[in-house]
């Protein structure tokens, strides 16, 4: 098994009209022993800025940190707040720098642009970026997630829709995955707030 | 210092020692490389190259690798001589058989595939399989039928097919050829779009010859070409350096 | 899924030739979709080639994995079946025709069919019945399943559609009451395999979608898919 799959994730992304979705699975486990039923994986960067982080534990932590430290620089230098493009953009030259000894991570960039329009990205553990119209899902979960999505995802879902259809994605995706679940957190990114939703998921 | 050995293609892996597992010879010594087949109007048309490789010396250059099976049935393989040499014979003798009972019936192309695919998932079975792929083609009660048939016995059908090389570089050009012309391809067109098919093997599989037969098979039976030169161009290399002109 | 991979010099008797079957069992009827590719690595061997398999006037077995050892274990399923009904004068029953499987499967325990077969038809007291298994026979009735390479796609959502997981809407107690009706199960399963075509190389081409009901026994339809 791979690395990436050392801990178990599951992490999914979703656009509506004006908004956008970002969940995550909460489980830590070392294999298939289940170490930890609180670990989030979804991160805030900035009011309607998020990323998720998918993939080996201790490079989500780290990642998490450079990530926010870089975040920071950017605020002080630049004086303005990161917009998503940015941020993917940042994420993407951080992982290549790491080209030959990468972090064993696949991060998933959601949030809404300066025009309130809804951004995810994409990329794979060296930075390579993929955009989507729809959805982007992540972790070891992921074909269930892709299984779902393409079923559930519909265009112009406003967020209460919108959130209905990336939980309901989200919990059976990991609920036939035995390395994700244990409950889910999902942040729902609207232009006026940001609202995050901890949902009840199987506890096995 | 270790003394130099050259390791023939069909070398053992191991010495055979007495109460252990019977262990078997899985590689192919003399090969043939691609062949193809494809379904025409009148009936059906296949293609092989007549180089039979001994790894990767040229050791027959006048291997036929079409072979007609009764009076309306083309057998074209690749893979291990041998084992097809071995397969024609047990066919011979399954076609002799049959016509011992001298009622004027003779084994139809469906039930000779069937029966290939029989041997075929048989040995494997045994995992000592027939180092084989077959296109098994013909016309029964007037009906065009082409079937494939490979050392792990998958089968398949469809109006185009191709063994090894030709599944990547042939076979894209002949549905290409059959989906322009909705399935109904001329004698011409079809006869063409083999020999582009075997030039391109010609000139990207290193395992071909430029020496082709071209088998049909119609309503009135199997005819099979003589060997048959295949012109190919190089002139485009003059201006290459290194390209050998 | 079984390694296919060669080991070392070691000749490997298994392929995997893909593609994906789903069954939906109802209140009195089931219908089986599979889709019609067949594939070898990145190769499409033909788009054509049907898993799934009709027995007597009310079984179907739906097939993926190793299409040899498929069509090989349909076969010898047929000549049972022929023989049940010589000897005893009546069809075989979908019931005995799933236990048969299990035994037929575990009987090559130690050379297995590289098989994941779905038996579907309408058992004894007329209601729609679907037995998964898995390579070696363990046997399960379930309401509804999906197996082959885009199997992780299909059963989770089949798993939210028709076993109300973690629906607020549905209480698990009600789960039972709300099993779909034909129009429904054919739609779902149209619509998820058109995801996977999407999603997965290995599942395309074409749909057949069995239907099977008491009275009308069982029809075929066949819808395109995705070929790229």
């Amino acid at each position: 098994m791979s690395i990436t799959q050392y801990n178990g994730s599951a992490i999914v992304a979703m656009t509506g009209k004006n908004c956008v979705v970002i969940g995550c699975d909460k489980r830590l486990g070392q294999q298939a022993l289940t170490v930890d039923m609180n670990f989030e994986k979804v991160f805030r960067v900035k009011d309607k800025l998020y990323v998720g982080l998918p993939g080996l534990a201790t490079d989500v932590q780290t990642l998490h940190d450079r990530i926010r430290y870089r975040v920071n620089m950017y605020d002080l230098e630049e004086e303005r707040a990161i917009q998503p493009d940015n941020l993917a953009h940042m994420i993407s030259n951080m992982l290549y720098q790491k080209r030959f000894g990468p972090y064993f991570c696949e991060p998933i960039i959601a949030g809404l642009t300066e025009k309130d329009e809804p951004y995810i990205m994409g990329m794979d553990l060296i930075g390579c970026l993929s955009s989507a119209p729809d959805f982007i899902v992540g972790g070891t979960a992921s074909d269930n997630l892709y299984g779902m999505c393409e079923a559930l995802w519909e265009p112009d879902l406003g967020p209460d829709d919108l959130f209905r259809s990336a939980s309901q994605a989200l919990l059976n995706a990991v609920d036939r995955d035995a390395m994700s679940g244990w409950g889910a957190v999902v942040h729902v990114i609207t232009p006026e707030k940001t609202e995050t939703y901890h949902l009840q998921g199987r506890q096995d | 210092m270790d003394p130099i050995t050259y390791k023939l293609p069909h070398t053992p892996q191991g010495i055979q020692k007495p109460g252990e597992p019977v262990k078997h010879i899985s590689s192919p010594a003399v090969t043939g490389s691609s062949v193809l087949g494809i379904k025409y109007k009148d009936g059906l048309m296949f293609a092989a190259d007549c180089l039979g490789s001994y790894g990767s010396m040229l050791k027959f250059k006048n291997q036929h690798r079409l072979h007609a099976i009764g009076k309306s049935t083309v057998l074209a393989f690749s893979g291990d001589v041998s084992d097809f040499q071995y397969m024609q014979e047990t066919l011979d003798e399954l076609m002799n058989s049959e016509r011992n009972w001298e009622d004027d019936q003779s084994l139809g192309t469906k039930s000779i595939y069937s029966y290939i695919h029989a041997i075929m998932y048989q040995r494997r079975s045994k995992v000592d399989p027939l180092w084989n792929s077959y296109v098994v083609g013909g016309i029964e009660k007037g009906k065009p039928f082409m079937g494939y048939v490979d050392l792990y016995g998958t089968t398949y059908e469809a109006d185009s097919l191709a063994t090894g090389f030709g599944k990547h570089l042939a076979q894209p050009l002949m549905r290409k050829a059959l989906e322009d012309k909705e399935g109904d391809l001329t004698e011409e067109e079809a006869r063409d779009v083999l020999l582009r098919s075997l030039r391109v093997l010609f000139y990207r599989d290193t395992r071909s010859l430029n020496l082709y037969q071209i088998a049909k098979v119609t309503g009135e039976g199997v005819t099979i070409s003589d060997p048959t030169h295949l012109d190919s161009e190089w002139e485009f290399g003059r201006n290459i350096r290194g390209y050998g002109f | 899924m079984v390694p296919t991979e060669h080991h070392g010099d070691q000749w490997e008797p298994y392929v995997d030739n893909g593609g994906s079957t789903l069954a939906i069992a109802g209140e009195d009827f089931v219908v089986i979709g599979s889709d019609t590719r067949s594939s070898d690595g990145y190769n499409i061997n033909t788009r054509y080639d049907p898993k799934a398999f009709k027995f007597t006037n009310n079984t179907v077995l739906a097939t993926t994995g190793y299409r040899a050892d498929c069509k090989s274990m349909a076969k010898s399923v047929q000549a049972q079946i022929t023989k049940y009904a010589h000897d005893h004068g009546k069809e075989m029953s979908v019931e005995a025709m799933a236990q048969m499987l299990s035994i037929m499967m575990y009987q090559k325990r130690f050379f297995s069919y590289y098989v994941f077969p779905i038996v579907a038809g309408i058992d004894k007291e007329g209601k729609g019945a679907v037995y998964s298994y898995d390579p070696v026979g363990n046997m399960e009735r379930v309401g509804f399943r999906a197996f082959g390479s885009s199997s992780a796609l299909l059963q989770p959502f089949i798993d939210d559609q028709l076993g109300f997981k973690n629906r607020a809407d549905i209480k698990p107690e009600e789960r039972e009451l709300h099993l779909p009706d034909l129009q429904q199960a054919k739609n779902i399963i149209t619509d998820v395999f058109n995801g996977a075509a999407e999603r997965d190389i290995y599942t395309g081409d074409g749909l057949q979608l069995f239907t099977i009901t008491k009275e009308g026994g069982i029809e075929l339809e066949e819808l395109p898919l995705k070929r790229d």
